[in-house]
């Protein structure tokens, strides 16, 4: 008990540290409860289902590596898509029908006489963030010397780039790679292959009676992971070299702190949890389409970050799950009763247009976010040497770009 | 093997590595499009003019674009959004209050035209200007990210409301403009759309720069562009300069908007895409330089339709974003000050 | 006897356009000495630090620091070869707290990564402890003595100077390059601060190069004064030899000061 009790100390800080537990334990009773909850009268509705739950956590996921990127080291990334596409893509390689040429299966709980690669998703989705970081690092290399707003667009290029080389993929030179618009569908379910024999743990949780509540489960705990990680590397040395760089990259070079590397780790460790993330969400809706991949859903993470605060993991997190909420059940919700009322007004439709007022608004009015990250509020008030490292008086920095980093 | 790779990458930013890459990139491209002129030079003439319609289009959204760049160093996001809704506008007017069809008479048609841009410019150069009072001017002090990420904003807000005002439809007004050739040289076909969107940019192009570069504000723009705090100290007043930039930007958006809408269709998307490709145009001109602007979006026009209209070795429509999203970032990272080498006060 | 010089720089030009900021500076710091450079505004003093840490590339010539050619190195590894740094206009990471300050400027001395960082490894925790106790050390070394936890930006000025330079003095540097760090100070702050620039030099055995424009202090601590004038060095010598360089006082005081 006291372990857990020092790591939510270190979670939270020191006061409240029951709240972790309580919203651990409340989030692992949740599918528990969730038929009762429904139930309630007028509120009912509005709970939402474990299937909507597992989405939510997906893409809270997202927003707490994206936090990596943005919040910690103060980088704007608006292509964070492109990281969701290559990890549901990574799954939709490593763990379905798709490569039909060969059949290899490595503990994987799907029928033997299936073609195709099928590892077992657990070593798929940490091969997915692997294979993500590594396409982080090779699209922060030429992008990461950029100055903020250069590098946002970017990003958002690339963010462009790779879904349409996804959606192009089904002949690149007449291999199939992605299979185009079609996607790659179905996808392998995550199952306990090993545990199973146990008789508790369910080997596929497609075909088991608690689909919805194993992936909720599985994904609760990843989430945990992520958060967990998050916070582990804020305080770490290179988190402190992150917030400088964030702060006044030009002070932190001068104190020996490597710009390009550990911008790219950044980017890197963001991108690890954001193919995390797109492989499980893959392997739970069973598929990985192009249609699922476009800009909006970038500033969809984005939304979510600066709503609960750059750099603030609990507000992120809490950002994240309420968004995300309003996005897969909270506004249809909204809107049946709306129409339910008589009114014919669906807020579905404006969904974007809402999270751009929360941007504007949280930009105008409270910039660090509802639960703000204790550095990045005083940063935000009171101004930052945030003029760029190649910032030179007189001279556009042509011939000092050259100078290298690192 | 860290220090191989920075050495490698430091080697390849080397200027000289650089230009020449891209000259033997551009002499490949040349080598292309000698072939393609070689297959076949009348179709390959009429792509080209193609290419100058939508260049001519992108050209305009690009100075918007690089207009407000030059004086604020802001990618205002919501530009795309403003011209998209700006195009549904006009053809609410063209199409519904106007009431013009394709069986109008020209005259009819030209000056719907005429009476349209009379009420979309002004509209949308205060609805571009209230946004930056709104959104941007407040944001002044604040580290650079905030008023980029609250342009992120405006920009889903804009486009929002085009969404809610018109909804997933597209607005057309190609069939008030005659379809074919205005006239034709041998198998070289102008078409009437070609004529009439250089009628309207034109002269459009020739009240900005006589505006720019002859004008008491187009001076006060150009000074406050290059440096503010000195400006503020001769007498500009800066507020009042970028809010007529924003002025301008907006009128430049409508006029682009209708030609659009009058070429192509429009919908409440269509701006984010088009943004973009302007955006890349002004960067590969040299960001902040007004010239710049209008040769990069030719050169974007051009690239997109003979990609999609070239027959041989094309990569195709498909992959148009590819690969001006290529060029935005090939420029960035290997020539931020574009073709025409505007030095932005603080480089790339 | 060769002199055992910590820096030697040859004919170090720096031109932005036009401009010829650094005009063919020749220069070298003894190790082990306290040298300052000093010279009326504009004459390029902090263009030649930054170059000598590497925020600008110099036009041609040659900087060689410890053996090393430094010139064509980014800003971390001329750091991490042993140059520390002040600003002239301070920048601490404000939101940070005074021992974070100097953590980070440990960075490059410390090795945890980010599995071990994940982990809370034995080695991970033992570095970060033994990393906050050098750091209390250096901050109380420098006068700062109860102010760890306390958010830099919320320091008085002249604590957040004397914080400037715990943080270089975080990066373990063989040379301290102090960029007029008693700007804006009082007399007592200043004498205070001469004294542990001395200190510094004497018990940590660094060299330093300090810009300074108070007379006091650099005829006071420097045993060696470079004086540049429109990016061209005009003198050097001893603090008696500049009070009575003609050339200097002319730079300073216009012709026919020189009496």
């Amino acid at each position: 008990m006291s372990g857990i009790a020092e790591r939510a100390k270190e979670l939270r800080g020191n006061r409240n540290a029951w709240l972790v537990p309580a919203m651990i334990a409340l989030g692992i009773v949740y599918p528990f409860v969730e038929e009762g909850l429904r139930n309630l009268p007028v509120i009912g509705d509005f709970m939402p289902t474990t299937g909507t739950l597992v989405v939510m956590i997906a893409f809270t996921m997202m927003a707490v590596g994206l936090n990596i990127v943005v919040g910690y080291c103060g980088l704007l990334d608006l292509g964070y898509v492109a990281f969701y596409a290559v990890g549901a893509y990574t799954a939709g390689w490593f763990a379905s029908q798709h490569f039909e040429q060969v059949t290899f299966h490595f503990g994987s709980s799907v029928d033997n006489d299936q073609v195709g690669i099928h590892v077992t998703m657990w070593v798929v989705l940490i091969f997915a963030g692997l294979l993500t970081m590594l396409a982080g690092i090779v699209i922060g290399l030429p992008t990461l010397r950029l100055r903020g707003d250069y590098l946002a667009i970017v990003t958002l290029g690339f963010g462009e780039i790779i879904p349409q080389v996804v959606r192009n993929g089904d002949s690149f030179g007449g291999f199939n790679l992605t299979n185009g618009t079609f996607g790659i569908a179905p996808i392998d379910p995550v199952g306990f292959p090993i545990l199973s024999s146990i008789g508790f743990f369910p080997d596929n949780f497609q075909t088991s009676d608690n689909r919805e509540r194993w992936y909720y489960l599985i994904a609760f705990l990843l989430l945990l992971f992520t958060i967990f990680c998050s916070v582990r590397l804020r305080d770490s040395r290179l988190g402190r070299a992150w917030i400088a760089i964030r702060e006044d990259e030009t002070a932190a070079a001068a104190m020996g702190v490597p710009l390009m590397r550990t911008k790219t780790w950044a980017y890197a460790l963001g991108a690890f949890f954001g193919g995390v993330a797109g492989a499980y969400y893959a392997s739970f809706k069973s598929g990985a389409f192009p249609a699922d991949f476009y800009f909006n859903i970038s500033v969809f993470l984005l939304c979510m970050v600066i709503l609960g605060g750059m750099g603030s993991i609990w507000g992120v997190t809490i950002g994240g799950l309420i968004l995300a909420y309003l996005n897969f059940s909270g506004l249809s919700t909204i809107g049946s009763k709306i129409q339910d009322a008589g009114l014919d007004f669906d807020p579905t439709k404006y969904q974007f247009g809402i999270y751009g007022i929360i941007i504007v608004l949280m930009m105008l009015f409270r910039p660090a976010g509802l639960i703000p990250e204790r550095r990045h509020k005083i940063e935000l008030e009171e101004g930052v040497h945030d003029t760029p490292f190649y910032d030179v008086q007189t001279e556009g920095a042509l011939t000092d770009r050259d100078r290298g980093n690192d | 093997m860290r220090e191989t790779l920075d050495t490698v990458l430091r080697k390849l930013r080397n200027p000289k590595v650089v230009n020449g890459i891209g000259l033997g990139f551009v002499a490949l491209v040349g080598v292309w499009l000698i072939v393609n002129f070689f297959k076949g030079p009348a179709e390959f003439v009429n792509v080209a003019l193609d290419g100058l319609t939508r260049g001519s289009i992108y050209g305009v959204v690009a100075l918007g674009y690089t207009l407000v760049y030059g004086i604020l160093q802001l990618i205002n996001f919501a530009h795309g959004d403003v011209f998209s809704l700006s195009g549904l506008v006009a053809s609410t007017m063209l199409l519904s209050v106007l009431g013009l069809t394709g069986d109008s008479s020209n005259l009819a048609v030209v000056g719907g035209i005429i009476l349209t841009l009379a009420i979309t410019v002004p509209l949308f150069a205060v609805v571009n200007a209230t946004i930056e009072r709104v959104a941007y001017r407040p944001l002044r002090g604040a580290p650079r990210l905030t008023p980029l990420i609250t342009a992120v904003g405006m920009s889903f807000i804009v486009s929002n409301i085009s969404l809610a005002l018109y909804g997933v439809d597209y607005e057309s007004g190609s069939n008030l403009i005659p379809q074919g050739a205005a006239f034709t040289i041998g198998d070289i076909r102008v078409t009437w759309k070609l004529v009439v969107a250089l009628a309207i940019i034109v002269p459009a192009l020739f009240v900005l720069s006589w505006f720019v570069g002859y004008t008491r504000q187009g001076k006060a723009m150009r000074a406050v562009s290059q440096d503010t705090e000195a400006s503020a100290m001769m007498g500009i007043n800066v507020n009042r300069t970028i809010s007529v930039t924003f002025f301008i930007a907006g009128s430049l958006a409508a006029v682009a908007g209708l030609v659009f809408l009058l070429e192509y269709n429009i919908r409440y998307d269509t701006g984010f895409e088009l943004g973009l490709i302007a955006f890349t145009a002004a960067v590969l001109g040299g960001i902040g330089n007004l010239a710049g602007a209008v040769v990069g979006a030719l050169v974007i026009g051009f690239v997109q339709s003979f990609n999609e209209g070239l027959t041989w070795f094309a990569p195709g429509g498909d992959w148009t974003r590819s690969i001006v999203f290529g060029i935005l970032i090939a420029v960035l990272v290997f020539r931020p000050e574009g073709l025409l080498g505007e030095q932005t006060p603080e480089g790339a | 006897m060769a002199v055992d010089n910590l820096v030697e720089v040859t004919k170090l030009r720096k031109e932005f356009g036009g401009l010829v900021a650094t005009d063919d500076v020749d220069f070298t710091i003894p190790r082990g000495s306290i040298v300052a450079l000093i010279g009326p505004n504009g004459a390029g003093k902090t263009t030649f630090f930054n170059q000598l840490t590497g925020v600008y590339k110099p036009t041609s010539g040659s900087i060689v620091f410890d053996g090393v050619e430094v010139r064509d190195l980014p800003p971390h590894a001329i750091t991490e070869l042993g140059i520390g740094r002040t600003f002239q206009n301070i920048r601490l990471f404000s939101q940070m707290t005074a021992i974070e300050n100097v953590l980070v400027g440990m960075h490059c001395r410390l090795s945890s990564g980010i599995i071990g960082s994940i982990l809370k490894t034995g080695k991970v925790r033992r570095e970060e402890a033994e990393a906050r106790d050098r750091a209390r050390e250096l901050l109380t070394y420098s006068g700062l003595p109860r102010r760890h936890g306390e958010r830099a930006g919320n320091l008085p000025y002249g604590d957040q100077r004397r914080l400037e330079v715990a943080r270089a003095l975080g990066t373990n540097p063989k040379l301290l390059l102090l960029d007029e760090p008693t700007a804006g100070m009082n007399p007592q702050e200043t004498a205070d601060f001469t004294a542990f620039v001395r200190r510094v030099r004497d018990e940590k055995g660094l060299t330093v190069l300090l810009i300074e424009h108070d007379m006091k202090i650099v005829m006071g601590v420097s045993e060696r004064i470079t004086v540049l004038e429109y990016g061209a060095k005009i003198a050097e010598g001893t603090p008696g030899e500049i009070q009575a360089d003609e050339r200097v006082i002319e730079a300073y005081l216009g012709k026919g000061a020189a009496a």
